[in-house]
């Protein structure tokens, strides 16, 4: 059988096996609705209640502050519409390189007559909160940018951009989904209003997920029916995958910064073999990264060709560039940064995670300069 | 279009999804062109992996393999 080394971990993980086992007695045990008044609906109510409370306990919120979800996207979507739906005339600020999730929900509200701005990145890819303050009036609801970029992994510098919103009246927003589990979160430290969170990006379940919202924030609910999430968000609540994503959060978390320095040796070794190799290349991104990602544009290389390329050595990553065989279109993120066109189309995101090992990030190395070289390349 | 032949065995004229699945992999500016056994010799792989990366890029809806 083929060998499969996974190497992209940015967009999905593989579940945490604690988080695993401790979902299955809810799924054919404890099958309760959390929402009857019964006693065999206690467990899953209190399973829920130790869920966010877990959940809150990992970024400094209040338990009360959590709200679950479907994931990433629909978090993102009831940050933008819950606070545009209240304020159709004041304007919403966002980012360039923002998730679909964030883009495609300013569209939608833009498309009701919201006014959207989108605030433009330097060549790392970081939002300059003096471009915010260039922005901003006192008619803006929200500014949302998000807290790591899922494509070259920038740390976008959330306290100074939260700063800035609440001096002119706004509310804040980040979406996190590439943060949570990776990198330290402390909602309160960092001023943000709202934060959203998918467990599957950080060993947990995947269609489940969390949106923060600081108390006294106004919002209007995401789903109307049932008085799930504080009647915030109606529908039966997923128990199993919730117990799942507190269970992988709060062990990634405790697990956090030994993970982290792990990482950097897996992007030293594999940057290392490239470098010896002499493939010309950049990183993306700013030196303020999230552990594991590794975002690089080779000169001259087609990055469609490179992962499918891979993808027959059983090796998975991502590529910033996809081609629909008449035009190779750029990723959105890789043109914001000014990425020259020459190197732009050979972009390939490999993103490890705690399974990776240094002989996988070598392994991966080197079938890229096999495949760019046509040579076998051996680091020694 | 002109025709293609395999670089290696000189079978021609290759067929369309031949001519498409060596765009994909060895790039869409390649001149260079294999049959199917060349190709998966090349790319030390085999046919029945080729022909599923033919049938995932017809799913995907990839005009090379309309």
């Amino acid at each position: 059988m083929k060998r499969m080394i996974y190497a992209d971990n940015a967009a999905t993980t593989k579940l945490d096996t604690d988080a695993f086992e401790a979902m299955l007695p809810w799924l054919q045990e404890e099958y309760g609705n959390a929402s009857q008044p019964y006693s065999f609906a206690r467990k899953p109510q209190k399973a829920l209640a130790y869920a966010r409370a877990t959940i809150a306990d990992c970024i400094g919120a209040d338990a009360d502050e959590i709200f679950f979800t479907s994931g990433g996207t629909e978090s993102n979507n009831w940050a933008i519409k819950g606070v545009a739906y209240g304020r159709l005339s004041d304007a919403i600020i966002t980012s360039q390189i923002e998730h679909h999730a964030i883009l495609h929900a300013c569209s939608a509200v833009a498309r009701m007559g919201v006014p959207v701005h989108y605030l433009q990145v330097d060549s790392t890819g970081t939002v300059l909160p003096d471009t915010l303050v260039a922005n901003i009036t006192s008619d803006t609801s929200l500014v949302s940018v998000m807290m790591v970029n899922n494509e070259i992994g920038t740390i976008e510098p959330i306290r100074e951009l939260a700063d800035t919103a609440h001096g002119r009246g706004a509310l804040f927003h980040t979406d996190a989904v590439q943060a949570i589990g990776h990198i330290p979160i402390d909602v309160k430290t960092l001023g943000i209003d709202m934060l959203s969170a998918s467990a599957h990006k950080f060993n947990g379940p995947k269609g489940i997920g969390f949106l923060y919202i600081r108390k006294g924030t106004v919002i209007h609910p995401y789903a109307d029916g049932g008085a799930q999430e504080f009647g915030m968000r109606a529908g039966t609540e997923n128990v199993a995958a919730i117990v799942g994503m507190a269970v992988a959060l709060r062990k990634n978390c405790d697990e956090m910064s030994e993970t982290a320095a792990r990482l950097r040796k897996l992007e030293d070794h594999f940057l290392g073999v490239l470098t010896n190799a002499h493939i010309d290349f950049v990183r993306n991104g700013s030196k303020n990264r999230v552990p594991g990602n590794i975002n690089i544009s080779i000169k001259g290389v087609n990055g469609e060709m490179l992962l499918h390329r891979l993808d027959l050595k059983g090796i998975s990553v991502s590529t910033g560039s996809a081609c629909d065989s008449v035009n190779t279109q750029i990723s959105h993120v890789i043109k914001a940064i000014g990425v020259s066109s020459e190197y732009a189309e050979g972009t390939i995101r490999v993103s490890f995670g705690r399974d990776n090992t240094e002989t996988e990030a070598v392994t991966i190395a080197e079938a890229i300069v096999q495949i760019l070289t046509g040579r076998k390349h051996t680091s020694n | 279009m002109k025709t293609k032949e395999c670089s290696s065995c000189w079978k021609a004229p290759l067929s369309k999804d031949e001519v498409g699945i060596c765009k994909k992999l060895l790039g869409e500016k390649t001149k260079t062109f294999f049959c199917m056994d060349c190709l998966a010799s090349y790319l030390d792989t085999s046919v029945e992996e080729l022909n599923e990366k033919i049938e995932e890029f017809r799913e995907e809806g990839c005009t090379l393999f309309k």
